[in-house]
């Protein structure tokens, strides 16, 4: 019997299609508006400059602020979340009661609108009557101006962030751990290990790989972040929450200046991508395969 | 037994941190304003309905709310069609070519969304678009499109390739097989992808501040209006919160298992 072609490959060839032309497209779109200076304030009237707007944004103190900020909160957030995750994922490494149940209310903050979470922190740093200065004066503290002090506003943000994907490491964690097998653990208890031992040399290692994984996922996410700083303080007080994603928004949809505004969100493109290859080459090493 | 004692005074604090913010903006969306913000705060008090009654009385929030239905909808339905097809296209090529084809849809996730809200934003503009429901459901499509391929080559690869191969030794079509076999095994991938997709469309806002207008704006759009120069009108403001995330909350609810799955491939699988 001659072999039949399989027509399966134009199931998805067309599509693949599309979707690589849509994106060479705009890439090849985006680069070019980027070396020209097209403004909506002024349509029409647009003039190539090549690579000005990049001379432009090194020089640009509010934008190198921006990415420093951007920086500052993708390594914090992303090393607290990972952390304290897996130090919850430990405590909760037992049979208990109710253990199903906790983790269907884990998933509360990652499946809540964004904006509502955004709008909930408002509500518990409110300064005159929420809830965060509240519980410092019940504690004996001093009220916190929390989201308009420019030196607290931006950790103001992290915690919620912080609240909101923490649980997302815990069930990814915890997933990887439920596949893990448990044979090493009780072997190394054999063995005579400690308990931190067993932890820290077979339990840890054993879920490297899933804590690469949830790592990356938190850290492309962060660089991202718009939607609690939009909710929670719109990159202010003074500027002083205003990370890159958020600035290239305001230059864009504020001052109009739409080769500029594209100019950052490639620099931002460039970063992402920089941050990522470097984090994939410390977490998934080429000699020495990861366990 | 002290141990245990602790573990589970541990265990409440863990879940007293998780869901108190989500108790607290329901809790207020059933009080008067002075119960709202009274220091010390109350915790018992006389519920009201008024918070609600003003926020469905709201003709912009309720138009919100068509839209962010509309939107997400048809948008994740086109999704979860095209992504179907394609997942079963590159499910059934060698390993090579899949792995190929998986690395590009995964490249198309990594980029921020400013790089093509902007041109998106500047063609629409000139289109006279940026009032018009076809532009979301074709930009969150578009976005979800990636999204549903990769969730929907997991579930395919649980189908056993036997059966595509019985069933072409039979005669059956590639479209039969699909549509017939692998379809129908899938289903319940199928259906948690399509709640996925809504999920990720509902709650998105970027894209929703940047391309909608003043008759499409979606729901996190529409809630921003209560942060008005005046003040925050937070009793208006916390029910429409409760009203725009109780439905996902319970659809999340339904596909819990996915979710997981699903955000992982959100990045690279290594």
């Amino acid at each position: 019997m001659a072999k039949r072609t399989d027509p399966s490959r134009f199931f998805y060839q067309p599509i693949i299609a599309v979707l690589s032309l849509t994106s060479l497209v705009l890439t090849v779109y985006v680069v070019w508006l980027s070396l020209r200076d097209l403004s909506l304030m002024r349509a029409g009237r647009d003039t190539f400059v090549g690579i000005d707007n990049y001379i432009r944004f090194f020089n640009d103190p509010r934008g190198l602020w921006a990415l420093w900020r951007t920086v500052l909160f993708t390594v914090l957030a992303t090393s607290i979340e990972v952390v304290l995750g897996l130090a919850i994922v430990l405590f909760l490494d037992r049979n208990f009661a109710l253990k199903r149940l906790v983790r269907t209310l884990l998933l509360v903050p990652i499946i809540m609108t964004p904006v509502v979470v955004g709008l909930t922190w408002r509500f518990i740093f409110d300064p005159a009557s929420g809830m965060a200065n509240y519980l410092l004066s019940r504690l004996g503290f001093d009220a916190m101006d929390w989201l308009g002090s420019p030196q607290v506003a931006l950790y103001s943000v992290l915690i919620a962030d912080i609240w909101q994907w923490t649980p997302f490491v815990i069930l990814l964690s915890m997933a990887a751990l439920d596949s893990a097998p448990s044979d090493p653990l009780d072997a190394a208890r054999v063995d005579g290990a400690r308990e931190w031992q067993v932890t820290w040399y077979v339990l840890l290692p054993m879920l490297r790989r899933a804590i690469a994984i949830v790592a990356l996922i938190r850290a492309i996410d962060s660089i991202k972040a718009f939607d609690l700083f939009y909710i929670m303080t719109r990159g202010g007080p003074a500027l002083s929450t205003e990370t890159l994603n958020f600035y290239g928004y305001v230059v864009a949809f504020t001052n109009f200046e739409i080769s500029y505004s594209l100019t950052v969100a490639l620099i931002l493109t460039i970063f992402t991508n920089v941050a990522l290859l470097a984090m994939y080459g410390v977490l998934f090493p080429k000699n020495g395969e990861p366990r | 037994m002290i141990k245990r004692f602790f573990f589970y005074v541990g265990l409440v604090v863990l879940l007293a941190a998780v869901l108190f913010p989500l108790y607290w903006v329901v809790v207020t969306s059933f009080k008067l304003p002075r119960d709202a913000f009274a220091i010390p705060p109350v915790w018992l008090f006389e519920p009201t309905l008024d918070n609600f009654r003003k926020v469905l009385a709201n003709q912009t929030f309720v138009r919100a709310f068509t839209n962010s239905f509309v939107v997400s909808i048809s948008s994740s339905a086109i999704a979860v069609a095209i992504g179907a097809l394609a997942a079963y296209g590159i499910t059934q090529q060698d390993a090579e070519k899949r792995r190929g084809q998986e690395k590009f849809i995964l490249s198309l996730r990594i980029a921020p969304a400013l790089v093509f809200v902007i041109p998106v934003y500047y063609f629409a503009v000139r289109l006279g678009a940026l009032n018009q429901h076809w532009l979301l459901i074709a930009v969150y499509a578009f976005i979800n499109v990636p999204f549903a391929i990769s969730l929907l080559i997991t579930f395919f690869d649980d189908i056993p390739r036997e059966l595509r191969d019985a069933a072409r030794v039979d005669g059956a079509r590639e479209f039969a097989i699909f549509w017939r076999i692998y379809l129908p095994a899938a289903r319940g991938g199928v259906v948690a992808t399509l709640i996925l997709c809504v999920l990720f469309t509902w709650n998105e806002f970027f894209v929703a501040l940047t391309l909608s207008g003043r008759s499409t704006q979606t729901l996190p759009v529409s809630i921003t209006s209560f942060l008005t120069f005046q003040g925050i009108q937070w009793g208006a403001l916390t029910a429409a919160a409760t009203l725009i995330m109780l439905p996902m909350l319970v659809l999340g609810i339904l596909v819990q298992g996915q979710i997981v799955r699903g955000m992982t491939l959100g990045s690279v699988k290594g």
